[in-house]
């Protein structure tokens, strides 16, 4: 569905991502993970029009997208939920929701709303609330809901465990999950957490430094005990805890 | 690698076709005055030049290399004015016996107390030097004064708010200037003792001569202030304060100084304009002369280049110059309708700052990047290391 | 009614309108407006020419004050403004470039008045605008009537803002420009009818304050200090803030001078600019955000907790 080529992209002068490849397959939940500064929220700010693209393309099935503005983007059916600022804390939880369809005619948008807080009854409580209000776990739902709201044909998620408690996030996971199973939209998923995401998620990227270290099955990238302690803190599995220990100073090294 | 080479050459070589280019242009248009007007134009020129780049300079130190965006240059330039018009020439007043007070600035008095002091003055020439001296020394600090008491409210805001709040203050000046009838007259213009008149014909040269010199130390000081550890710590808080602060420049104090510095220069440049004046009106030190015309130098010249701003000013100037000299005959369909061409000042000056900000975003020489040391010498000091 | 209170109230709303103008363009936009000097004078003059040429009461003249100021702003936007936005330029630059425009602006308004003095004789570089306004109860009307206008346009405002789907899009794009990109607003759209609503309030203030104040080329010029005074002022935040802030700096100039000149001697006058721009200086030096930065809920919050306590 979406396919990444040789994508070279930064802010400014700044280079962050390198050479780029990636493809997210239709119907799937694609993780992005790695270590902080790693560039992966570089990677959706580049397929949305945020960061600059230097060179490469993103090919969105068969529509290039490079050089396109954002508000474009948002009318060919890509939702984007950004890691911080993602509500508009100023409006009203049914404002937020409608700005999100803003697209839409109005009667599609309200009926849109309404179907939302049916799937996160918790919106319809604080309905008339300014989302500034809401709780950080709240919030993060009325964000989903907001990527919901525009009948995406693809959604990006940007760590949509940052600062929820542990069960919240699990409870946000499940979401996504279910978001794939029930709904069938296609999801490109950056994650802090990521054994969590990995679990969950269909393929992987490991993104390290600008560059892809690791691409395949998601789980799969669980069994890579290097990979996993280097990068992502990890611990592995239980039972192959003496051949795998945490690397040597040496072996950092080299 | 060697491509890589070759494409900085050829920057390199571009970026020196473009300054050759400027001042082929500059001397073209010289010329051409040169030969329909004769020299007076050409001293007009310079000594417009030569001001302006001194205050030019002093707004490039401060918004080039410090990143403050200095929208009050006419409070300084004003206060080094006024500092000339009133200090030195009472100071001369009060050893000749004269009123000193308030009324030192009233017309009737003054008119008669100056061309003594000018006479005095031009009967010795240790004292017309000394005048000159103590004129700049008045200026400078003046100058530094107001730079540091401007920067108290001023420093710890940020972009907008710090440049407007600079223009606030630089108009507020400028409103005390043209009220305040005891320091120099409110709105009545006052003379200014002139420390020139000793070389009686030659005086327009010496003073362009003089001028000149004054530039040019400004231009070699600012070279070696912005090379200096100082200057480095400048275009550290520039670039990113929070960095600098990390890693240990007080940043209120180095902007401070910077203010202090580009502040006191662009006083002398004030000073300097109005001893070659020979009078200081109020009225003629307004935002847009001194604010921003300094600003359209700068961004036509290259924000945070020396050379740069030096080739923007005496561009504009000639520019402007001609303006003034060439509008009823250039532009006389104008004057048919009514419309003095001396408008077209303004058209000008904003056609410049948008056209350069539109398609020229660095200016006509670019600020260049760079390394403190000289390659071959951090070379050497790597080969010392190991 | 004192005297300095109905010109006072006049130029306040004006300064309000202007000062609100120069919030709206840099809440939306980050573009720091020069240009709003002009602008004024430019209202200032449409409503001038309107009187002497055809006749009536300068406000019959508003809407098109209106209309031509947001012209203006409509300019500046497609010429300028969208290209730096979209190289997303530093908010200097943004600054510089509405510099430029004001000055070219500048420069035609002064030609414009030199055509005015050639062609219909008039002397259009120093008019007192309230001689065409009418007396109501004992006053000159401009004092009720122009606040009023102000009210009722700000209402509006307020309304567009807060009901329409596109007022609030509005907001949104203020708030988090990235995300309501990603939402599918387009933020060309929203800068394009900032700059035209700036616009129209700009030139509206202007004519405002020519009813208070002599109307001269230069008019915009030398209040400008004051129009980024209220802005600042009120915070840079909010726009109801720019617009307080604006008729904040408004009355206290009036005010100060009145009582400040009873106290003191005429002398005082000359220095009238000093008064709003010393009360800016001090509002920063305690609240360096502006009166945005003044903690109002935690203020209220203690006051709150106060009555509390004496109740227990």
């Amino acid at each position: 569905m979406l396919i990444v080529k040789n994508l070279n992209s930064g802010y400014g002068k700044l280079q962050i991502l390198f050479d780029l490849n990636i493809e997210v397959p239709d119907k799937g939940l694609t993780v992005v993970v790695g270590p902080n500064g790693a560039g992966k929220t570089t990677l959706l700010c580049s397929i949305m029009g945020i960061a600059n693209i230097f060179s490469g393309e993103i090919m969105f099935n068969n529509i290039p997208l490079a050089g396109e503005l954002t508000y474009n983007l948002a009318k060919k059916g890509i939702s984007y939920v950004p890691q911080m600022g993602n509500v508009f804390a100023e409006l009203t939880v049914l404002d937020n929701l409608h700005m999100a369809g803003y697209l839409m005619p109005r009667d599609e948008a309200k009926d849109k709303a309404a179907q939302m807080t049916d799937i996160f009854p918790v919106l319809k409580k604080f309905i008339l609330r300014k989302a500034g209000t809401l709780s950080g776990g709240e919030r993060r739902m009325l964000a989903i809901a907001m990527g919901l709201m525009k009948n995406p044909k693809l959604m990006l998620l940007d760590e949509l465990s940052t600062d929820l408690a542990p069960i919240i996030a699990e409870k946000v996971m499940m979401e996504v999950s279910r978001l794939r199973d029930e709904l069938g939209i296609t999801i490109l998923m950056v994650e802090q957490m990521a054994k969590r995401a990995l679990e969950i998620g269909d393929t992987a990227y490991l993104l390290v430094s600008g560059e892809v270290r690791y691409k395949g099955k998601a789980d799969s990238l669980l069994h890579e005990p290097e990979l996993c302690s280097m990068y992502l803190g990890i611990k592995p599995p239980a039972d192959k805890k003496n051949s795998y220990a945490l690397p040597t100073p040496e072996e950092g090294s080299e | 690698m060697t491509t890589k080479n070759g494409m900085i050459t050829k920057i390199k070589d571009y970026m020196l076709l473009r300054e050759v280019m400027v001042i082929l242009v500059i001397l073209a248009l010289l010329t051409f005055l040169f030969t329909s007007r004769g020299v007076p134009i050409i001293l007009t020129i310079f000594i417009d030049f030569a001001i302006f780049a001194i205050i030019t300079m002093s707004l490039n130190l401060e918004t080039g290399y410090t990143g403050i965006p200095q929208f009050g240059r006419v409070a300084a330039v004003i206060v080094g004015a006024f500092a000339v018009g009133s200090i030195p020439g009472r100071i001369m007043a009060r050893f000749m016996g004269f009123p000193w007070g308030i009324e030192y600035a009233s017309d009737t008095v003054n008119f008669k107390v100056v061309p003594q002091i000018t006479a005095l003055l031009a009967s010795n020439w240790l004292l017309s030097l000394g005048f000159l001296v103590l004129s700049l020394t008045v200026a400078a600090l003046s100058g530094a004064a107001i730079g540091w008491l401007i920067s108290r409210p001023a420093i710890r805001l940020k972009e907008a708010y710090l440049g407007i709040s600079l223009l606030a203050f630089g108009d507020f000046f400028m409103w005390v200037g043209h009220n305040w009838k005891g320091m120099v007259g409110g709105s009545v213009p006052v003379n200014v003792p002139d420390p020139f008149r000793i070389f009686a014909g030659n005086r327009f040269t010496i003073i362009v001569l003089v001028i000149f010199t004054i530039a040019f130390l400004v231009f070699v000081f600012l070279n070696k202030l912005t090379k200096s550890p100082f200057g480095r710590s400048l275009r550290m808080i520039r670039d990113n304060d929070m960095a600098a602060a990390a890693a240990g420049k007080n940043i209120v104090t180095v902007r401070t100084r910077s203010l202090v510095i580009g502040s006191a220069l662009a006083a002398i440049g004030g000073g300097l304009y109005v001893l070659y004046v020979g009078s200081v009106a109020s009225i003629g030190f307004s935002r847009l002369t001194f604010t921003f015309w300094p600003w359209a130098f700068m961004m036509l010249g290259g924000i945070g280049s020396n050379i740069g701003v030096l080739l923007g000013v005496f561009l504009l100037c000639i520019l402007r110059t001609m303006i003034v000299i060439f509008r009823s005959q250039w532009f006389g369909f104008l004057l048919v309708v009514g419309i003095d061409p001396l408008w077209l000042e303004f058209t000008l000056m904003g056609a410049v700052i948008i056209g350069v900000i539109l398609f020229l975003p660095y200016g006509l020489v670019p600020e260049k990047i760079e390394p403190m040391l000289p390659a071959n010498r951090v070379k050497r000091v790597l080969a010392g290391r190991q | 009614m004192t005297p300095w209170m109905s010109s006072g109230l006049i130029y306040a709303s004006g300064l309000a309108l202007t000062a609100g103008s120069v919030t709206l363009i840099y809440i939306t936009t980050r573009t720091f407006n020069f240009a709003v000097a002009s602008m004024a004078t430019i209202g200032f003059y449409v409503s001038y020419t309107g009187v002497i040429l055809y006749g009536g009461l300068p406000y019959k003249y508003y809407p098109f004050v209106i209309i031509i100021g947001s012209i203006v702003g409509l300019i500046c936007y497609y010429g300028l403004n969208r290209h730096l936005l979209r190289r997303r330029a530093a908010e200097i630059t943004l600054m510089m470039s509405t510099l430029g425009y004001d000055l070219v602006l500048l420069s035609m308004i002064q030609m414009y008045t030199d055509f005015l003095t050639k062609t219909y004789k008039l002397f259009p570089r120093r008019v007192t605008m309230n001689i065409y306004d009418f007396e109501l109860f004992g006053e000159k009307a401009a004092a009720f009537i122009l606040p009023f206008i102000a009210i009722v346009f700000l209402m509006g405002l307020h309304m567009f803002l807060t009901k329409t789907k596109f007022g609030v899009a509005m907001r949104a794009t203020i708030e988090n420009p990235v995300l309501a990109g990603a939402s599918g607003i387009n933020s060309d759209r929203v800068y394009l009818v900032a700059w035209v609503i700036g616009g129209g309030m700009a030139a509206l203030g202007g004519a405002f304050i020519a009813m208070a104040q002599t109307g001269t080329p230069v008019m915009g010029m030398f209040i400008i200090p004051l129009m980024f005074a209220g802005a600042i002022l009120g915070g840079l935040g909010s726009l109801y803030g720019g617009i307080l802030g604006g008729f904040v700096i408004g009355m206290t100039e009036y005010a100060g001078v009145f009582y400040l000149a009873q106290r003191f001697g005429p002398w005082v006058l000359g220095y009238r600019m000093g008064i709003p721009l010393m009360l800016m200086a001090i509002t920063l030096l305690i609240f360096p955000r502006g009166l945005a930065g003044i903690p109002l809920v935690k203020l209220f919050g203690l006051l709150a907790g106060k009555k509390r306590g004496v109740n227990a």
